[in-house]
């Protein structure tokens, strides 16, 4: 590493590169939409399910609880290879970026659904009152009460969901997934080309604080003070 | 008018069954300032809160102008409850919504309004509790008393016909307090708006309540216009509360009486004869010269009154006869 020789870094293929960028943020991005769309409405649903919440039904609560901790204790490399024929079934593929995102948004959504159930008990017990003292039903407890309430924790939650599947995605190309992660891997480690390794873990790095910093700025923007 | 009528309320405490209220009853007259008083643990946070039934009394029923709401399916108690205003201690306020739309948020709620006409409303309330100018700011800019002035602006949106205050203004300095109450006793005279608040302070209730409910360990122990129980407390908790605050006698009269070797009266002035000079004329008329040794002179709501304890130094005529004598000025007289 020492003697690392800088003239390596002209020889890389950087179209392969690019690509490999391209290929990580659609991944990224798809499933974090998707991720977003299931695990929001499955952390609200297990917030106002769980034991002496909004709605309370132990059973479904407990049911729910439990399938989300199974989720998030397989690995991930394990959820890609068992999740492979219901990927193949729903998708049409099995292998490639758009046969990663279907293991991604599993992987990931019952994580962040976790993560929305836990913001959404800091919001105000209080607050939940005063509305149902003015005649709220439970859709405007959540939409004008528990959501906005709790922007700030959600886009926090959001952020380190984003961070996570950025690691993911570097494991994806065990099915071919394609991305910087899996040319890390392939090149860097498996070839010792050193410089590409660090080329893709700089330009990971790059992702994940550009990825942190923007969440933050956010959060801040929505905090209400 | 609304009627509690026998309802109780326990709560499981480490497998115990514990009595937050216990049989409690009680009548509240249509356009009057209610208060309800009692230490804390008392019951009556539960007690309020099953006005609006946020809290299910375990039996009993609450019927609000002869609609008995325990009956209601939840619907119709959602719906119910848009025209029931609360007010909480800690203000309750949504953070991510300005002042505006924090009072607009009933108004959204109950829907039926555009929102040109849901702004038009908005900036009534916001007039009637002095906050036009803090429209635009978010609750974290304001300060204690602002808050309270959005939460009672909010929970006044819907024409309601009865507000319900939980200790509203325990968090607030005493000025502030003071600004907020005279908003209340506004509020309940220009809208003839019944209020139902619950206080641990007995000057609050003083100062705004027309009746007044002791409660104890979930039980109403004494109830009554709020001059009869200040003027003769009952049980020996509103004693002590009215003590603490320096408006009982109960437990002076005790030390006076062992004290003073002549006999004590006590006299009770309410109304107009606390303006007139009735011990200087009655002092003349019958010989009495007295020690005066100690006394309250104040106002209940808009009432004033007056308590003084003597010992009677002097007298042409037999004590027995002094309460008559005071009785023809107006003044009750009691020979301790
Ligand atoms: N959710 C609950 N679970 C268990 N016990 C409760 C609950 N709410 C109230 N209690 C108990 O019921 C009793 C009455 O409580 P409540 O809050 O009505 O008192 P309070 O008079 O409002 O007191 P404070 O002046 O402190 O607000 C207390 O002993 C309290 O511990
Ligand atoms: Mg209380």
């Amino acid at each position: 590493m020492l003697d690392f020789d800088w003239n390596l870094l002209l020889e890389i293929d950087w179209v392969e590169i690019g690509e490999a960028t391209l290929d990580t943020l659609t991944m990224l991005g798809v499933s974090m939409l998707f991720t977003v769309l299931a695990g929001l409405p499955l952390g609200v649903l297990l917030f106002v399910s769980a034991p002496g919440q909004l709605r309370a039904r132990p059973r479904l609560y407990a049911v729910l609880s439990f399938l989300v901790n199974v989720l998030r204790s397989l690995p991930f490399v394990i959820l890609l290879i068992v999740l492979m024929p219901f990927t193949l079934l729903l998708v049409g593929t099995s292998i490639g970026v758009a046969g990663a995102i279907v293991p991604l948004v599993v992987g990931a959504v019952p994580f962040f659904a976790r993560l929305v159930e836990n913001v959404l008990r800091e919001v105000d017990r209080g607050v939940i009152e005063a509305s149902q003292s003015m005649g709220a039903r439970l859709p405007h407890i959540v939409f004008k009460v528990l959501l906005p309430e709790s922007l700030p924790g959600l886009i926090g939650a959001a952020t380190v969901t984003a961070v996570a599947l950025v690691g993911y995605t570097a494991m994806s190309g065990v099915i071919g997934g394609g991305g910087l992660g899996d040319l890390a891997i392939r090149y860097g480690y498996q070839r010792f080309q050193t410089e590409i390794m660090i080329v893709t873990v700089v330009l990971l790095l790059a992702l994940v604080q550009g990825l942190q910093s923007a969440g933050d700025s956010l959060v801040r923007r929505c905090r209400f003070d | 008018m609304i009627e509690v009528q026998n309802i109780s309320k326990h709560y499981q405490h480490g497998g115990k069954s514990v009595a937050a209220l216990d049989n409690v009853s009680l009548q509240i007259a249509s356009g009057e300032i209610y208060g309800i008083i009692g230490r804390s643990g008392a019951g009556k946070s539960t007690l309020i809160r099953c006005l609006n039934l946020l809290e299910r009394p375990d039996s009993g029923h609450v019927s609000l102008h002869g609609e008995d709401i325990t009956r209601f399916d939840e619907r119709a108690l959602q719906q119910r409850r848009q025209r029931i205003g609360m007010v909480f201690q800690h203000f309750n306020l949504l953070r991510s919504r300005t002042v505006a739309a924090n009072v607009r948020f009933p108004l959204e709620l109950a829907g039926g309004l555009s929102p040109a006409q849901m702004d038009a409303r908005v900036d009534e309330l916001l007039a009637l509790v002095g906050l036009q100018d803090h429209k635009h700011k978010r609750p974290s800019q304001l300060s204690g008393g602002q808050k309270q002035r959005v939460g009672i602006a909010r929970a006044l949106a819907n024409h309601p016909d009865l507000l319900l205050c939980d200790e509203a203004t325990s968090a607030l300095d005493p000025e502030t307090t003071d600004a907020i109450l005279a908003l209340l006793a506004d509020i309940n005279r220009q809208l003839g708006l019944t209020i139902v608040l619950i206080t641990h302070d007995m000057r609050v209730i003083r100062q705004l309540c027309d009746s007044v409910a002791v409660l104890d360990h979930g039980r109403v122990v004494e109830q009554g216009k709020v001059l009869d129980v200040f003027l003769a407390p009952q049980h020996a908790v509103t004693q002590s509360l009215l003590a603490e605050t320096g408006m009982g006698q109960g437990a002076l009269q005790g030390i006076w009486r062992q004290r003073v070797a002549t006999p004590v009266i006590k006299l009770t002035f309410v109304g107009e004869p606390t303006l007139q000079p009735v011990l200087d004329k009655v002092g003349r008329e019958a010989g009495l010269r007295v020690n005066l040794l100690s006394g309250t002179l104040s106002e209940i709501k808009d009432t004033p009154f007056g308590q003084l304890l003597a010992g009677v130094v002097a007298s042409d005529v037999d004590v027995s006869a002094l309460p008559a004598i005071f009785a023809r000025e107006g003044v009750r007289c009691e020979v301790l």
